[in-house]
Protein backbone atom coordinates (compact mmCIF):
# COMPACT_ATOMS: atom_id res chain seq x y z
CA UNK A 1 0.00 0.00 0.00
CA UNK A 2 1.33 3.42 -1.04
CA UNK A 3 0.10 4.69 2.16
CA UNK A 4 1.45 2.37 4.53
CA UNK A 5 4.92 1.98 2.76
CA UNK A 6 4.98 5.96 3.76
CA UNK A 7 3.92 5.33 6.77
CA UNK A 8 6.46 2.74 7.49
CA UNK A 9 9.04 5.32 5.76
CA UNK A 10 8.03 7.84 8.74
CA UNK A 11 8.41 5.45 11.20
CA UNK A 12 11.97 4.77 10.06
CA UNK A 13 13.27 8.29 10.07
CA UNK A 14 11.16 8.75 13.33
CA UNK A 15 13.55 6.65 14.95
CA UNK A 16 16.31 7.09 13.26
CA UNK A 17 16.38 11.01 13.84
CA UNK A 18 16.67 10.98 17.61
CA UNK A 19 20.26 9.09 17.08
CA UNK A 20 21.75 11.32 14.57
CA UNK A 21 20.53 14.62 15.36
CA UNK A 22 21.10 13.74 19.26
CA UNK A 23 24.93 12.81 18.13
CA UNK A 24 24.69 9.20 19.13
CA UNK A 25 25.61 8.44 15.56
CA UNK A 26 27.74 10.25 12.70
CA UNK A 27 26.00 8.45 10.09
CA UNK A 28 23.45 6.70 9.19
CA UNK A 29 23.39 4.54 6.05
CA UNK A 30 19.98 3.98 4.77
CA UNK A 31 18.33 4.64 1.03
CA UNK A 32 16.97 7.70 -0.62
CA UNK A 33 14.72 7.57 -4.11
CA UNK A 34 17.32 7.77 -7.25
CA UNK A 35 16.91 8.92 -10.52
CA UNK A 36 13.86 6.76 -11.79
CA UNK A 37 11.01 5.37 -9.16
CA UNK A 38 12.47 2.43 -9.58
CA UNK A 39 15.56 2.88 -7.87
CA UNK A 40 16.35 3.19 -3.99
CA UNK A 41 19.94 4.18 -4.09
CA UNK A 42 22.01 4.24 -0.64
CA UNK A 43 22.19 7.56 1.34
CA UNK A 44 24.26 8.90 4.16
CA UNK A 45 22.76 10.94 5.67
CA UNK A 46 24.32 13.49 8.27
CA UNK A 47 21.88 15.99 9.22
CA UNK A 48 18.31 16.84 9.31
CA UNK A 49 17.99 18.11 5.99
CA UNK A 50 19.71 14.67 4.32
CA UNK A 51 17.19 12.54 6.61
CA UNK A 52 14.14 14.82 4.71
CA UNK A 53 15.38 12.20 1.92
CA UNK A 54 15.45 9.01 3.59
CA UNK A 55 12.96 5.82 2.49
CA UNK A 56 11.89 2.51 3.12
CA UNK A 57 10.28 1.25 0.14
CA UNK A 58 10.11 -1.62 -2.50
CA UNK A 59 13.19 -0.85 -4.06
CA UNK A 60 15.82 -0.83 -1.12
CA UNK A 61 17.74 -3.82 -2.40
CA UNK A 62 20.70 -2.74 -2.28
CA UNK A 63 23.25 -3.85 0.91
CA UNK A 64 24.15 -1.20 2.96
CA UNK A 65 26.83 -3.24 5.36
CA UNK A 66 28.93 -3.42 2.33
CA UNK A 67 29.16 0.41 2.93
CA UNK A 68 31.05 0.02 6.87
CA UNK A 69 34.43 -1.03 5.67
CA UNK A 70 34.83 1.92 4.04
CA UNK A 71 32.82 4.60 6.38
CA UNK A 72 34.27 3.55 9.60
CA UNK A 73 37.45 4.84 7.85
CA UNK A 74 36.17 8.11 8.77
CA UNK A 75 33.17 8.18 11.07
CA UNK A 76 33.05 7.11 14.55
CA UNK A 77 29.56 5.44 15.27
CA UNK A 78 26.84 5.04 12.10
CA UNK A 79 23.93 3.67 12.20
CA UNK A 80 22.71 1.03 9.49
CA UNK A 81 18.91 -0.32 8.63
CA UNK A 82 19.60 -3.40 8.20
CA UNK A 83 17.20 -5.90 6.32
CA UNK A 84 17.82 -9.53 6.53
CA UNK A 85 20.01 -10.10 4.35
CA UNK A 86 21.89 -6.72 5.68
CA UNK A 87 22.22 -7.95 8.78
CA UNK A 88 23.77 -11.49 8.02
CA UNK A 89 26.24 -9.47 5.71
CA UNK A 90 27.06 -7.45 8.81
CA UNK A 91 27.68 -11.25 11.03
CA UNK A 92 29.84 -12.03 8.05
CA UNK A 93 32.15 -8.70 8.50
CA UNK A 94 31.87 -8.96 11.95
CA UNK A 95 33.77 -12.60 11.91
CA UNK A 96 36.48 -11.16 9.74
CA UNK A 97 36.74 -8.51 12.25
CA UNK A 98 36.21 -6.30 9.53
CA UNK A 99 34.04 -3.94 11.77
CA UNK A 100 33.30 -3.75 15.44
CA UNK A 101 30.04 -4.09 16.76
CA UNK A 102 30.28 -1.22 19.33
CA UNK A 103 30.80 1.23 16.27
CA UNK A 104 27.41 0.45 14.53
CA UNK A 105 24.22 0.78 15.79
CA UNK A 106 21.35 -1.60 13.51
CA UNK A 107 18.03 -0.71 13.17
CA UNK A 108 15.97 -3.99 11.83
CA UNK A 109 13.69 -4.03 9.64
CA UNK A 110 11.94 -7.32 8.39
CA UNK A 111 11.72 -7.14 4.55
CA UNK A 112 8.96 -8.30 2.39
CA UNK A 113 11.31 -8.52 -0.02
CA UNK A 114 11.96 -6.12 -3.44
CA UNK A 115 10.63 -5.84 -6.48
CA UNK A 116 12.37 -6.76 -9.45
CA UNK A 117 12.24 -3.81 -12.29
CA UNK A 118 13.17 -6.20 -15.45
CA UNK A 119 9.89 -8.28 -13.69
CA UNK A 120 7.78 -5.14 -13.87
CA UNK A 121 8.50 -3.97 -17.12
CA UNK A 122 7.66 -7.93 -18.37
CA UNK A 123 4.30 -7.66 -16.77
CA UNK A 124 3.82 -4.19 -17.37
CA UNK A 125 5.76 -3.30 -20.53
CA UNK A 126 8.57 -0.99 -21.26
CA UNK A 127 6.01 2.29 -20.48
CA UNK A 128 5.26 1.68 -16.83
CA UNK A 129 4.58 4.83 -15.08
CA UNK A 130 4.68 3.40 -12.09
CA UNK A 131 2.94 0.78 -9.35
CA UNK A 132 0.81 0.70 -6.70
CA UNK A 133 1.33 -1.43 -3.96
CA UNK A 134 -1.64 -3.03 -2.02
CA UNK A 135 -1.75 -6.21 0.32
CA UNK A 136 0.12 -8.41 -1.31
CA UNK A 137 -1.09 -7.25 -4.71
CA UNK A 138 0.73 -4.55 -6.80
CA UNK A 139 -0.86 -2.84 -9.35
CA UNK A 140 1.26 -1.85 -12.68
CA UNK A 141 0.19 1.40 -14.19
CA UNK A 142 0.49 1.92 -17.44
CA UNK A 143 -0.83 4.37 -20.15
CA UNK A 144 -4.09 2.49 -21.35
CA UNK A 145 -4.34 0.29 -18.29
CA UNK A 146 -3.80 -1.03 -14.82
CA UNK A 147 -2.96 -4.48 -14.47
CA UNK A 148 -2.61 -6.23 -11.07
CA UNK A 149 -0.58 -9.12 -9.95
CA UNK A 150 0.71 -10.75 -6.75
CA UNK A 151 3.63 -9.20 -5.29
CA UNK A 152 5.43 -12.58 -4.51
CA UNK A 153 5.66 -13.05 -8.95
CA UNK A 154 7.57 -9.67 -9.19
CA UNK A 155 10.28 -10.03 -6.58
CA UNK A 156 13.52 -10.16 -7.21
CA UNK A 157 14.62 -13.95 -7.82
CA UNK A 158 17.16 -13.66 -4.55
CA UNK A 159 13.79 -12.17 -2.90
CA UNK A 160 11.65 -15.34 -3.91
CA UNK A 161 14.70 -17.39 -2.73
CA UNK A 162 15.08 -15.59 0.59
CA UNK A 163 14.62 -18.05 3.80
CA UNK A 164 15.69 -15.02 6.46
CA UNK A 165 13.94 -11.87 5.87
CA UNK A 166 14.13 -10.53 9.67
CA UNK A 167 17.50 -9.61 10.27
CA UNK A 168 19.29 -11.72 12.85
CA UNK A 169 21.15 -9.17 14.30
CA UNK A 170 19.74 -5.66 15.85
CA UNK A 171 19.65 -3.34 18.42
CA UNK A 172 16.01 -1.89 17.45
CA UNK A 173 13.45 -3.92 15.81
CA UNK A 174 11.49 -1.22 13.43
CA UNK A 175 8.75 -3.35 12.91
CA UNK A 176 7.31 -6.81 13.29
CA UNK A 177 8.93 -10.00 12.44
CA UNK A 178 7.79 -11.63 9.71
CA UNK A 179 9.65 -15.56 10.29
CA UNK A 180 11.44 -17.64 8.59
CA UNK A 181 10.38 -19.29 5.52
CA UNK A 182 11.02 -22.81 3.95
CA UNK A 183 12.02 -22.71 0.02
CA UNK A 184 11.81 -26.01 -1.31
CA UNK A 185 13.43 -25.34 -4.34
CA UNK A 186 16.50 -23.32 -3.31
CA UNK A 187 18.58 -25.02 -4.86
CA UNK A 188 16.27 -26.74 -7.66
CA UNK A 189 18.52 -24.46 -10.48
CA UNK A 190 21.80 -26.39 -9.26
CA UNK A 191 20.23 -29.80 -9.16
CA UNK A 192 18.60 -29.55 -12.74
CA UNK A 193 22.58 -28.42 -14.16
CA UNK A 194 23.95 -31.44 -12.05
CA UNK A 195 21.81 -33.47 -14.19
CA UNK A 196 23.72 -32.29 -17.42
CA UNK A 197 26.51 -34.23 -18.47
CA UNK A 198 30.41 -32.76 -18.15
CA UNK A 199 30.03 -31.47 -22.03
CA UNK A 200 26.66 -29.95 -21.44
CA UNK A 201 27.66 -28.28 -17.94
CA UNK A 202 30.81 -26.88 -19.80
CA UNK A 203 28.94 -25.63 -22.78
CA UNK A 204 26.33 -23.52 -20.59
CA UNK A 205 29.16 -22.12 -18.58
CA UNK A 206 31.43 -21.24 -21.27
CA UNK A 207 28.13 -19.61 -22.98
CA UNK A 208 26.65 -18.21 -19.58
CA UNK A 209 30.46 -16.76 -18.94
CA UNK A 210 31.53 -15.42 -22.55
CA UNK A 211 28.87 -12.06 -21.69
CA UNK A 212 31.16 -11.54 -18.47
CA UNK A 213 32.28 -8.10 -19.16
CA UNK A 214 34.88 -8.28 -16.36
CA UNK A 215 33.54 -4.79 -14.95
CA UNK A 216 33.36 -6.68 -11.00
CA UNK A 217 30.81 -5.19 -10.04
CA UNK A 218 29.72 -8.23 -8.34
CA UNK A 219 32.91 -8.24 -6.43
CA UNK A 220 32.20 -4.39 -5.64
CA UNK A 221 29.00 -4.83 -4.11
CA UNK A 222 29.60 -8.53 -1.96
CA UNK A 223 29.68 -8.64 1.02
CA UNK A 224 31.90 -12.00 1.50
CA UNK A 225 34.76 -9.70 -0.98
CA UNK A 226 36.51 -8.05 1.54
CA UNK A 227 40.19 -8.11 1.13
CA UNK A 228 42.11 -4.74 0.25
CA UNK A 229 43.90 -6.07 -2.66
CA UNK A 230 41.34 -8.68 -4.93
CA UNK A 231 43.61 -11.42 -6.82
CA UNK A 232 42.15 -9.71 -9.48
CA UNK A 233 44.15 -6.48 -9.30
CA UNK A 234 47.31 -8.30 -8.13
CA UNK A 235 50.11 -7.53 -10.59
CA UNK A 236 52.49 -10.11 -9.36
CA UNK A 237 51.76 -12.52 -9.31
CA UNK A 238 49.15 -11.47 -11.99
CA UNK A 239 46.66 -14.52 -11.43
CA UNK A 240 43.80 -12.49 -13.53
CA UNK A 241 44.60 -11.96 -17.03
CA UNK A 242 42.45 -9.10 -19.27
CA UNK A 243 42.15 -11.38 -22.13
CA UNK A 244 38.81 -11.82 -23.51
CA UNK A 245 38.88 -15.47 -23.84
CA UNK A 246 36.84 -18.85 -21.87
CA UNK A 247 39.59 -19.45 -19.41
CA UNK A 248 39.86 -15.58 -18.27
CA UNK A 249 36.44 -16.18 -17.70
CA UNK A 250 36.43 -19.50 -15.58
CA UNK A 251 39.40 -18.21 -13.95
CA UNK A 252 37.55 -15.16 -12.41
CA UNK A 253 34.28 -16.69 -11.78
CA UNK A 254 35.68 -19.65 -9.85
CA UNK A 255 37.96 -18.03 -7.74
CA UNK A 256 35.18 -15.47 -6.98
CA UNK A 257 32.82 -18.13 -6.09
CA UNK A 258 35.42 -20.45 -4.31
CA UNK A 259 36.39 -17.59 -1.95
CA UNK A 260 32.96 -17.48 -0.57
CA UNK A 261 32.69 -21.10 0.17
CA UNK A 262 30.87 -21.55 3.19
CA UNK A 263 31.17 -17.82 3.27
CA UNK A 264 28.47 -16.47 1.02
CA UNK A 265 25.25 -15.02 2.50
CA UNK A 266 23.02 -16.06 -0.46
CA UNK A 267 21.98 -12.45 -0.58
CA UNK A 268 22.62 -12.11 -4.21
CA UNK A 269 23.51 -8.72 -4.93
CA UNK A 270 26.08 -10.04 -7.04
CA UNK A 271 23.22 -11.49 -9.39
CA UNK A 272 21.28 -8.93 -8.73
CA UNK A 273 24.05 -6.38 -9.96
CA UNK A 274 25.62 -7.93 -13.25
CA UNK A 275 25.15 -5.92 -16.03
CA UNK A 276 24.42 -8.96 -18.68
CA UNK A 277 22.60 -11.05 -16.14
CA UNK A 278 25.04 -14.03 -15.00
CA UNK A 279 23.88 -16.36 -13.07
CA UNK A 280 26.07 -16.34 -10.64
CA UNK A 281 24.31 -17.63 -7.56
CA UNK A 282 23.93 -21.10 -9.39
CA UNK A 283 28.00 -21.13 -9.02
CA UNK A 284 27.46 -19.73 -5.53
CA UNK A 285 24.66 -22.00 -4.07
CA UNK A 286 26.15 -24.94 -5.34
CA UNK A 287 29.39 -24.07 -3.18
CA UNK A 288 26.43 -23.53 -0.39
CA UNK A 289 25.14 -27.04 -1.05
CA UNK A 290 28.23 -29.36 -1.52
CA UNK A 291 29.53 -27.65 1.92
CA UNK A 292 26.14 -29.05 3.51
CA UNK A 293 26.67 -32.51 2.66
CA UNK A 294 30.34 -32.85 3.09
CA UNK A 295 30.64 -31.15 6.84
CA UNK A 296 27.23 -30.54 7.92
CA UNK A 297 24.52 -27.61 7.60
CA UNK A 298 25.93 -24.02 7.99
CA UNK A 299 23.86 -20.67 6.68
CA UNK A 300 26.87 -18.13 6.90
CA UNK A 301 26.09 -15.16 8.51
CA UNK A 302 23.15 -16.81 11.29
CA UNK A 303 25.78 -16.88 14.11
CA UNK A 304 28.91 -14.82 14.33
CA UNK A 305 30.10 -17.82 16.81
CA UNK A 306 29.86 -20.81 15.03
CA UNK A 307 33.39 -21.21 12.97
CA UNK A 308 33.23 -21.27 9.27
CA UNK A 309 33.12 -24.80 7.51
CA UNK A 310 36.38 -24.09 5.63
CA UNK A 311 38.40 -22.88 8.87
CA UNK A 312 38.04 -25.65 10.64
CA UNK A 313 37.96 -29.30 9.86
CA UNK A 314 37.38 -33.04 11.92
CA UNK A 315 39.51 -35.67 11.70
CA UNK A 316 36.43 -38.03 10.21
CA UNK A 317 35.96 -35.46 7.28
CA UNK A 318 34.78 -37.07 4.60
CA UNK A 319 36.33 -36.33 0.87
CA UNK A 320 35.00 -36.07 -2.63
CA UNK A 321 37.66 -37.93 -3.74
CA UNK A 322 39.13 -41.06 -3.13
CA UNK A 323 41.06 -41.62 0.18
CA UNK A 324 42.18 -44.75 -0.49
CA UNK B 1 37.01 -34.28 -28.06
CA UNK B 2 38.12 -35.85 -31.55
CA UNK B 3 38.84 -39.22 -32.17
CA UNK B 4 41.95 -38.78 -33.92
CA UNK B 5 43.91 -36.47 -31.10
CA UNK B 6 42.78 -39.24 -29.11
CA UNK B 7 44.81 -42.39 -31.46
CA UNK B 8 47.58 -43.33 -30.08
CA UNK B 9 49.19 -43.40 -33.93
CA UNK B 10 49.44 -39.70 -33.91
CA UNK B 11 51.75 -39.49 -30.56
CA UNK B 12 49.71 -37.49 -28.22
CA UNK B 13 50.92 -37.60 -24.70
CA UNK B 14 48.76 -36.37 -21.45
CA UNK B 15 50.81 -33.61 -19.23
CA UNK B 16 50.10 -34.14 -15.95
CA UNK B 17 50.99 -31.78 -13.21
CA UNK B 18 51.50 -33.26 -10.42
CA UNK B 19 51.47 -31.17 -6.93
CA UNK B 20 53.33 -32.70 -4.16
CA UNK B 21 53.95 -32.02 -0.62
CA UNK B 22 57.18 -31.96 0.68
CA UNK B 23 57.37 -34.33 3.79
CA UNK B 24 55.35 -37.23 2.29
CA UNK B 25 54.31 -37.28 -1.31
CA UNK B 26 57.87 -35.98 -2.34
CA UNK B 27 59.92 -38.05 -0.67
CA UNK B 28 57.66 -41.01 -1.82
CA UNK B 29 58.32 -40.29 -5.62
CA UNK B 30 61.84 -39.75 -4.54
CA UNK B 31 61.84 -43.88 -3.06
CA UNK B 32 60.03 -44.87 -6.00
CA UNK B 33 62.93 -43.52 -7.97
CA UNK B 34 65.46 -44.73 -5.58
CA UNK B 35 64.02 -48.19 -5.64
CA UNK B 36 63.77 -47.97 -9.20
CA UNK B 37 60.36 -48.28 -9.82
CA UNK B 38 58.75 -46.82 -13.35
CA UNK B 39 56.07 -44.60 -13.67
CA UNK B 40 54.77 -42.41 -16.61
CA UNK B 41 57.36 -39.65 -17.88
CA UNK B 42 54.13 -37.46 -17.94
CA UNK B 43 54.00 -36.68 -14.94
CA UNK B 44 55.72 -33.22 -14.41
CA UNK B 45 56.40 -33.19 -10.24
CA UNK B 46 55.95 -29.31 -8.51
CA UNK B 47 57.08 -30.05 -5.31
CA UNK B 48 54.96 -27.56 -2.75
CA UNK B 49 55.59 -27.09 1.32
CA UNK B 50 52.30 -29.08 2.34
CA UNK B 51 48.98 -30.04 0.52
CA UNK B 52 47.16 -27.28 2.44
CA UNK B 53 49.42 -24.88 0.70
CA UNK B 54 47.68 -25.37 -2.57
CA UNK B 55 46.08 -22.66 -3.56
CA UNK B 56 43.19 -23.12 -6.06
CA UNK B 57 44.42 -20.62 -8.88
CA UNK B 58 47.42 -22.99 -9.27
CA UNK B 59 44.91 -25.74 -10.37
CA UNK B 60 43.29 -23.49 -12.80
CA UNK B 61 46.78 -22.09 -14.02
CA UNK B 62 47.88 -25.31 -14.65
CA UNK B 63 44.65 -26.16 -16.86
CA UNK B 64 44.79 -22.76 -18.77
CA UNK B 65 48.82 -23.97 -19.37
CA UNK B 66 48.13 -26.75 -21.09
CA UNK B 67 48.10 -29.77 -18.26
CA UNK B 68 45.35 -32.18 -18.89
CA UNK B 69 44.75 -33.68 -15.99
CA UNK B 70 46.03 -32.54 -11.86
CA UNK B 71 46.96 -34.24 -9.27
CA UNK B 72 47.75 -32.94 -5.58
CA UNK B 73 49.38 -35.62 -3.36
CA UNK B 74 49.72 -35.00 0.41
CA UNK B 75 50.49 -36.63 3.13
CA UNK B 76 47.86 -39.21 4.89
CA UNK B 77 44.83 -37.27 7.38
CA UNK B 78 46.94 -37.13 10.52
CA UNK B 79 50.37 -37.48 9.59
CA UNK B 80 50.55 -33.96 8.28
CA UNK B 81 54.28 -32.00 9.25
CA UNK B 82 52.80 -29.38 10.22
CA UNK B 83 49.62 -30.94 12.05
CA UNK B 84 46.62 -29.95 10.45
CA UNK B 85 47.38 -28.37 6.50
CA UNK B 86 46.15 -31.56 4.86
CA UNK B 87 42.60 -31.86 7.22
CA UNK B 88 42.31 -28.27 5.74
CA UNK B 89 43.47 -28.82 2.05
CA UNK B 90 40.41 -32.04 2.71
CA UNK B 91 38.18 -29.93 3.08
CA UNK B 92 39.01 -26.80 0.49
CA UNK B 93 39.82 -29.41 -2.07
CA UNK B 94 36.96 -31.70 -1.95
CA UNK B 95 34.53 -27.74 -2.64
CA UNK B 96 37.14 -27.29 -5.45
CA UNK B 97 37.01 -30.29 -7.16
CA UNK B 98 33.14 -30.53 -6.69
CA UNK B 99 32.58 -27.29 -8.50
CA UNK B 100 35.24 -27.61 -10.98
CA UNK B 101 33.34 -30.76 -12.14
CA UNK B 102 30.26 -28.41 -11.69
CA UNK B 103 31.49 -26.07 -14.59
CA UNK B 104 31.98 -29.07 -16.63
CA UNK B 105 35.21 -30.89 -16.30
CA UNK B 106 35.88 -34.58 -16.11
CA UNK B 107 36.02 -35.47 -12.66
CA UNK B 108 38.98 -37.78 -13.57
CA UNK B 109 41.05 -34.44 -14.88
CA UNK B 110 41.40 -33.28 -11.03
CA UNK B 111 42.60 -35.85 -8.11
CA UNK B 112 43.67 -35.43 -4.86
CA UNK B 113 45.54 -38.35 -3.40
CA UNK B 114 47.76 -39.15 -0.09
CA UNK B 115 50.75 -40.59 0.05
CA UNK B 116 53.50 -41.27 2.51
CA UNK B 117 57.00 -41.07 1.93
CA UNK B 118 57.14 -45.02 2.58
CA UNK B 119 54.96 -45.73 -0.41
CA UNK B 120 56.98 -45.25 -3.02
CA UNK B 121 54.78 -48.09 -5.10
CA UNK B 122 51.81 -46.58 -4.06
CA UNK B 123 53.15 -43.35 -6.02
CA UNK B 124 54.21 -45.32 -9.00
CA UNK B 125 51.23 -47.09 -9.53
CA UNK B 126 48.85 -43.32 -8.53
CA UNK B 127 50.99 -41.87 -10.95
CA UNK B 128 50.31 -44.78 -13.80
CA UNK B 129 46.77 -44.74 -13.16
CA UNK B 130 46.16 -41.34 -13.50
CA UNK B 131 47.92 -40.85 -16.70
CA UNK B 132 45.99 -44.13 -18.10
CA UNK B 133 42.77 -42.39 -17.36
CA UNK B 134 43.91 -39.09 -18.90
CA UNK B 135 44.87 -41.00 -22.09
CA UNK B 136 41.78 -42.34 -22.16
CA UNK B 137 39.70 -39.12 -22.15
CA UNK B 138 42.15 -37.82 -24.48
CA UNK B 139 43.53 -34.11 -24.53
CA UNK B 140 42.12 -31.70 -22.30
CA UNK B 141 40.21 -28.12 -23.69
CA UNK B 142 38.36 -27.30 -21.47
CA UNK B 143 39.25 -23.84 -19.83
CA UNK B 144 42.71 -23.50 -21.74
CA UNK B 145 44.15 -19.87 -22.44
CA UNK B 146 43.28 -19.61 -26.28
CA UNK B 147 46.99 -18.41 -26.84
CA UNK B 148 48.49 -21.60 -25.35
CA UNK B 149 49.99 -24.26 -28.15
CA UNK B 150 51.29 -27.55 -27.15
CA UNK B 151 54.23 -29.15 -29.77
CA UNK B 152 52.79 -32.61 -30.45
CA UNK B 153 48.86 -30.78 -30.72
CA UNK B 154 49.83 -28.15 -32.97
CA UNK B 155 51.69 -30.80 -35.36
CA UNK B 156 48.89 -33.24 -35.25
CA UNK B 157 45.77 -30.34 -36.34
CA UNK B 158 48.37 -29.34 -39.21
Amino acid sequence: MEEQISEQTVKVKKAVSQDLLGGRIDLLLGWEKGHYWWQSRPLFARSEKDLERLVWDSFCAVNLSRYLQDELKENKKIGVLVKGCDARAFNRLLQDRIVERERVILYGLPCPGMLDYARLTEEGGSDLEGIIEQDGTVILQTKEENKEMPREELLLARCRNCMHPDPVVYDQMLFTPLGDRERPEHFKAVEELERLSADERYTYWEKELSRCLRCYACRQVCPYCSCLECFVEQKSPRWQGRAYQPSENFMFHLVRAYHGTGRCIDCGECERVCPVGIPLMELNRKLIKDINELYGHYEAGLDPEQEPPLLTYRPDDPAAFSEK
Amino acid sequence: MSAALNDPATGWEPLIVAFCCNWCSYAGGDLAGTSRMNYPANVKVIRVPCSGRINPMFILRAFQRGADGVLVAGCHPGDCHYSTGNYHSRRRLSAFKRILEFVGLEPERFEVRWISASEGDKFAEEMEAMTGKIKALGPNRKMRDARWKSKSLSKQLK
